[in-house]
């Protein structure tokens, strides 16, 4: 009955020959390719590395502005700019400048990055079920292993530093945006795309006309999901090295302060709030033709 | 009559009290189990020993040098700390135990240790002119940052490690930002083993703190290097280079201090450990076999406590000097 007591698992030194059968191949392929894909990602390290430090040196009136004005182009609202100005007044008041310049950097980038390849995505899955059903169990795996499972390989292939960085925020913040778009698209009434039909739109124009128009909703819900997400990264990113508020964070974490993990921790969610409110807005705007009451 | 009584009775418990601390239950002990590899060995080698041999009852709370000293400072928990580097700490740990709040029993749980600066093998051989921190430092151009080539890389410490404020202070004192250095901070100690591995693997130059015992160390056979300045005196080391930049107007450039490394207890357990506290004092782990333990671990990918077991089964003769034969009896059979 001893069966029934402890489970039949492979023995010891199976499992130990699996374990290192698999890190010895994980670490010809990053002998063999490291140098390759480091080079792919060159440009992208200079860009983020010539972005920080443009906002980094530009003087600090001139990003604020710069800010200000973003925020003023997607929200027309001045509520908000003059809320993301006074937002900015405050976190550099607090002499937290550089390491929110330094996060913004790379998080504007990281968004930009996943909405990019999500919603080309999400459209792909809602065209077939095959692929969604191909693609969902990706998804899931994307969203739930934990961060370091797939930060140590990066590491080992890439070092430590922000292109890993960008990948671990994108592998997690990417999966909300992949899905709600689908789910936005596949949503659109039946009706209205027969009528479509009816008039004679070939598919990209439906896709383009109708179906992603009718599934803003849920396309900036996703949008708003993967902001979120991503600033929500942004201390895992600080555990292998990416400048930013997340140092600061992991410090008080590893030393007990508790003043500066909350400050740095409210202006990571400053940031958030104020990508989020904007490209609300700015999605509320775009879809000013279903209220009916379309002025801005 | 009465004298007879009243002398069997003392005599009597005088026997329970000789038996009783035989088999000593000592109670509830927590024992911090920091985050590197051989605190997490020493931690879970307390653990067996203590339980299969003097029926404690043991937590291993998880840990680090800064956050588990300020708990044992502040709190008095946990009750052990079996690997605690002291030189980040020394200032308030000589408070502590001056006041009687906290204990060292033993100086050196482990032989060989050391904290530096290295650099991988292959650097070494394709640059033997390098032979000191101060000729390294003249060279940034080898260690080029990934994200500012112009720039030479030196690898500190990560956020709670006692070293990351010495790295910061010796960064400043050896000038180093303006020979045209950055001091990256790797994250954590995945970040830090990452890098070094990385760098390792691909025969690049790397150049950063580590410490021995340590399994990368001696996977990858670094090599540590001279600081080719004599070390400037404790005054400078425990009232400057380890303390956060605020508090250092003028670190002075110098060696590592000799690394101090003692296992700590707080002053309740001292008073209720008992024969526990005796093992605490004796136990000693020699270099090399906490070396070949942690290459055991990284080979075969033990955790603690399996490695704990190996190490209780292949060294008998280290361990069983430790402990009464009673226990030594007790821990063979729970094996």
């Amino acid at each position: 009955m001893d069966f029934f007591e402890v489970f039949p698992a492979m023995d010891r030194q199976g499992l130990r020959d699996l374990k290192k059968g698999i890190d010895s191949s994980f670490r010809e392929f990053s002998r063999s390719y490291g140098e390759g894909i480091e080079d792919f990602f060159e440009p992208l390290l200079h860009f983020l590395v010539w972005l920080e430090k443009l906002l980094i040196n530009a003087p600090w009136p001139i990003v604020i502005i710069g800010i200000a004005g973003l925020a003023w182009i997607g929200s027309r609202s001045w509520k908000l700019v003059a809320g993301t100005v006074i937002a900015f007044l405050v976190i550099g008041y607090f002499g937290m400048w550089k390491d929110t310049m330094a996060t913004l950097a790379i998080i504007s980038v990281a968004t930009l990055l996943c909405i990019s390849f999500g919603i080309p995505f999400g459209i792909w899955m809602a065209r077939s079920d095959r692929v969604q059903a191909a693609i969902t169990p990706i998804l899931d795996v994307m969203q739930t292993i934990p961060s370091f499972v797939y930060l140590i390989p990066v590491v080992m292939l890439l070092g430590i530093g922000k292109v890993p960085g960008l990948i671990a925020v994108c592998i997690y913040a990417i999966p909300p945006l992949v899905r709600l778009t689908n789910l936005g698209i596949r949503l659109v009434d039946k009706e209205v795309l027969e009528a479509a039909d009816a008039f004679g739109a070939d598919y990209r124009q439906k896709l383009f006309g109708v179906q992603i128009p009718l599934a803003l909703p849920n396309i900036f819900a996703g949008v708003n999901q993967t902001i979120m997400m991503s600033l929500a990264m942004v201390v895992i990113a600080s555990m292998i090295g990416v400048k930013g508020l997340g140092l600061p964070v992991l410090r008080a974490v590893s030393n007990q302060y508790l003043a500066l993990g909350l400050l740095n921790g409210l202006a990571i969610v400053i940031l958030a709030i104020i990508f989020d409110r904007v490209s609300q807005a700015y999605g509320r705007r775009l879809q000013a033709h279903r209220e009916g009451n379309g002025h801005d | 009559m009465r004298k007879l009584f009243i002398g069997l009775a003392v005599a009597t418990s005088a026997l329970l009290g000789l038996s009783t601390s035989a088999f000593a239950k000592c109670g509830d002990v927590s024992m911090a189990e920091m985050n590197w590899a051989s605190a997490e060995l020493m931690a879970n080698i307390d653990k067996v020993i203590l339980e299969e041999g003097y029926g404690c009852n043991v937590e291993l709370v998880a840990g680090a040098t800064m956050p588990s000293f300020t708990s044992m400072n502040e709190k008095g928990q946990p009750d052990v700390a079996a690997e605690l580097w002291i030189n980040a700490v020394r200032n308030p740990l000589n408070k502590a135990m001056k006041e009687g709040r906290l204990h060292s029993v033993v100086e050196g749980p482990i032989t060989e240790l050391g904290e530096g600066w290295w650099i991988p093998p292959h650097t070494r051989k394709k640059h033997p002119e390098l032979k000191t921190v101060l000729d390294i430092l003249k060279r940034p151009d080898l260690f080029p940052h990934s994200e500012d080539k112009s720039k030479g890389a030196f690898v500190g410490c990560p956020a709670g490690w006692g070293c990351q404020l010495a790295n910061n202070n010796l960064f400043r004192a050896f000038e180093m930002e303006k020979k045209g250095w950055v001091l990256v901070d790797p994250g954590s100690a995945a970040g830090l083993d990452g890098s070094m591995s990385k760098a390792a693997e691909r025969g690049e130059n790397w150049f950063g703190y580590y410490w021995a015992p340590t399994a990368l160390i001696g996977k990858y056979n670094m090599v540590p290097l001279d600081f080719g300045v004599p070390f400037a005196g404790k005054e400078n080391w425990d009232g400057c280079i380890v303390k956060p930049e605020q508090e250092c107007a003028n670190p002075k450039p110098s060696a590592w201090t000799k690394s101090e490394v003692h296992t700590v207890i707080t002053d309740r357990f001292k008073k209720q450990g008992g024969a526990a506290v005796t093992y605490l004092t004796k136990r000693v782990v020699p270099g090399p076999v906490m070396n070949s333990m942690l290459v055991f671990m990284a080979d075969q990918q033990a955790g603690g406590a399996d490695a704990a077991v190996e190490f209780l089964k292949k060294h008998e003769a280290i361990w069983s000097k430790w402990v009464s034969a009673d226990a030594a009896k007790k821990i063979k059979k729970a094996l």
